[in-house]
């Protein structure tokens, strides 16, 4: 209101200004000549003409200002470009010089199903009153292939060689170069069908005790076999289903298995009592019926290393040709841990067959077998961490009159976990003059 | 006095049908069954007269490994395989060495963990 009212008042002082001068101006114009006048009249012209022309020129200059604006303003977005384009190009140039990110590997394009595991073992061996002897003793590959979640195939081979020209044997073999024997020593199919129970089939090692089925060149620790082994089948062609169940949740396990295999047989047909073949029969069953075994074990942890497993096995079936004579065998097994550094297991063998010659054979053997990792005496000397000092007891009676006792001392140096350096000294007592004392060093790598 | 006498008959059923309770098996403490998923248990204050113990936490796959790996073999590094290929050799373990399936699960999840491939 103030502002209007000010406003007001201005515009009425100049009119009143403008007026008084238009009052005066008569007065002093009347003596201006026309010369001047027109003269006065030309400067206006002059000026009004300058005034258009620095209008145009204005109006010109604010156009090439506008014009320059807009150029100005183009610039410095190019710019903004220009400098996003470079911070993208030093970008993937640090990108490009970093190793490609690792994409995750497709499973149906990379075969991770496929695994070759096993062991090797070479050996130097000199028994009483003949020659020390280098031995390729086993090349033992496993070959696993997991055809999913709850499907694996795997195969086992032992691969030795043996020279053609051999003293030993009866009769002595004759002849140049050397024999490479390459075995099947299991091949099965396996189907896990629950947590509990899987469905094995196809030549399996059998669970006669654990010795079979846990056995290898880098885990035995003493290279031969017990003596006891050799009453029993370490193979057969069946079909099986196994499991384990816990007991409670401290890790107690009751594990089962049983099966039906083809089973010993007849390695003539006849039923004489040297003619028993335990691993024969492969296909066809070469008698009537097929066997029948299984085993049951409970693990008793205490506490991680701390454990004890019992399990009982056996097996029954024919195994003469005419199914006239059954074949049977019992094993009880024990393994037990105390802490990393001790170990003691041992097996407890029966078996009875009869034949036609001989009437019933009974045999049995056992074998002890305990180890001590030197590691525990917590002793600051060099090496002997790695070594394991191992000692074994076995005994046999063949049932056909012959009795073996053997005891053996060693050690294993493990120079890795899967590296063993073993070494024992076999000191054997025996009615079979053909078995003496042996040294033997093994170089063993299970892979 | 007819309802005296029944009070005390009625007491006395009550009386016999409590010692009948007490006495039964079915009746005591501790059944042995086995739970399926223990809740958590926090020891009793001293002196509160309970004894029951608290139940063990379960076993982890490191625990598990220590206990089966060890069985048959030095234990094997989880380092030396790929989780895939631990995939393959663990179920070929699970089969060779009877384990069951929930504590092999376990014992392959530590195995593709600490692997580090």
């Amino acid at each position: 209101m103030n502002t209007i009212i000010k406003t007001t008042a201005r515009t009425a002082g100049l009119t009143a200004g403008v007026a008084g001068c238009l009052a005066l101006a008569p007065a002093a114009t009347a003596e201006v000549s026309e010369a001047d006048f027109r003269a006065l009249q030309e400067t206006v012209r002059q000026l009004s003409a300058e005034v258009q022309s620095l209008k145009a020129t204005n109006t010109v200059a604010e156009q090439l200002h506008d014009q320059d604006l807009q150029q100005l303003h183009q610039l410095q977005a190019q710019m903004a470009d220009t400098a996003r384009t470079a911070a993208d190009a030093e970008e993937k140039s640090a990108a490009a010089s970093q190793p490609l990110p690792r994409v995750p590997i497709d499973e149906a394009t990379v075969n991770h199903n496929f695994q070759i595991l096993g062991d090797a073992e070479v050996q130097f061996a000199k028994a009483t009153g003949q020659n020390g002897s280098f031995y390729l003793a086993d090349f033992a590959p496993i070959f696993l292939y997991r055809g999913g979640d709850n499907i694996l195939f795997e195969a086992g081979f032992d691969t030795t060689i043996a020279n053609n020209n051999d003293p030993t044997t009866t009769p002595p073999n004759q002849g140049a170069g050397y024999t490479t024997t390459f075995n099947l020593s299991f091949a099965q199919l396996d189907y896990v069908m629950s947590d509990y129970l899987t469905l094995s089939a196809g030549d399996m090692l059998l669970p006669l005790g654990t010795y079979a089925e846990r056995g290898a060149g880098w885990l035995n620790k003493i290279p031969d076999d017990p003596l006891a082994r050799q009453l029993l089948p370490d193979a057969g062609v069946g079909a099986q289903l196994r499991g384990a169940v816990p007991l409670g949740d401290a890790g107690k396990i009751l594990n089962y298995s049983v099966y039906g295999v083809n089973g010993p047989s007849s390695s003539d047909t006849t039923g004489d009592a040297t003619s028993l073949d335990l691993g024969g029969n492969v296909g066809p069953n070469l008698h009537t019926d097929p066997a029948g075994g299984g085993r049951v074990g409970v693990f008793l942890p205490f506490k991680p290393r701390y454990d004890l497993e019992l399990g009982l096995s056996g097996l029954a079936g024919q195994w003469d040709s005419s199914g006239n004579h059954l074949y049977t065998a019992g094993v009880l097994d024990a393994a037990l841990h105390l802490g990393p550094n001790f170990e003691a297991k041992g097996e407890y063998i029966r078996t009875r067959y009869g034949s036609d010659d001989q009437g019933m054979i009974s045999q049995n053997g056992w074998w002890a077998q305990v180890g001590y990792k030197l590691s525990g005496l917590n002793l600051e000397l060099p090496g002997i961490n790695n070594l394991e000092l191992v000692g074994r007891y076995d005994a046999l009676h063949d049932g056909l009159g012959t009795t073996t006792r053997r005891y053996t001392a060693g050690y294993v140096y493990y120079i890795t976990t899967a590296l063993l350096f073993e070494g024992d000294y076999e000191f054997i007592t025996s009615n079979d003059a053909s078995q003496n004392n042996q040294l033997i060093f093994q170089l063993s790598y299970g892979f | 006095m007819n309802i005296k006498l029944n009070r005390l008959r009625l007491a006395g059923l009550l009386a016999g049908a409590g010692l009948l309770a007490v006495a039964h098996p079915s009746f005591t403490a501790d059944t042995n069954a086995p739970v399926a998923t223990p809740p958590a248990v926090t020891a009793p204050p001293p002196g509160s007269g309970t004894t029951k113990p608290p139940m063990p936490a379960p076993l982890t796959g490191a625990e598990l490994y220590s206990m089966h790996c060890n069985r048959c073999h030095a234990e094997r590094y989880p380092t030396e395989r790929t989780a895939a290929q631990w995939k393959t050799i663990m179920l070929h373990m699970q089969v060779r060495a009877n384990i069951p399936g929930t504590q092999a699960r376990l014992i392959l999840k530590y195995l593709q963990e600490n692997s580090g491939r």
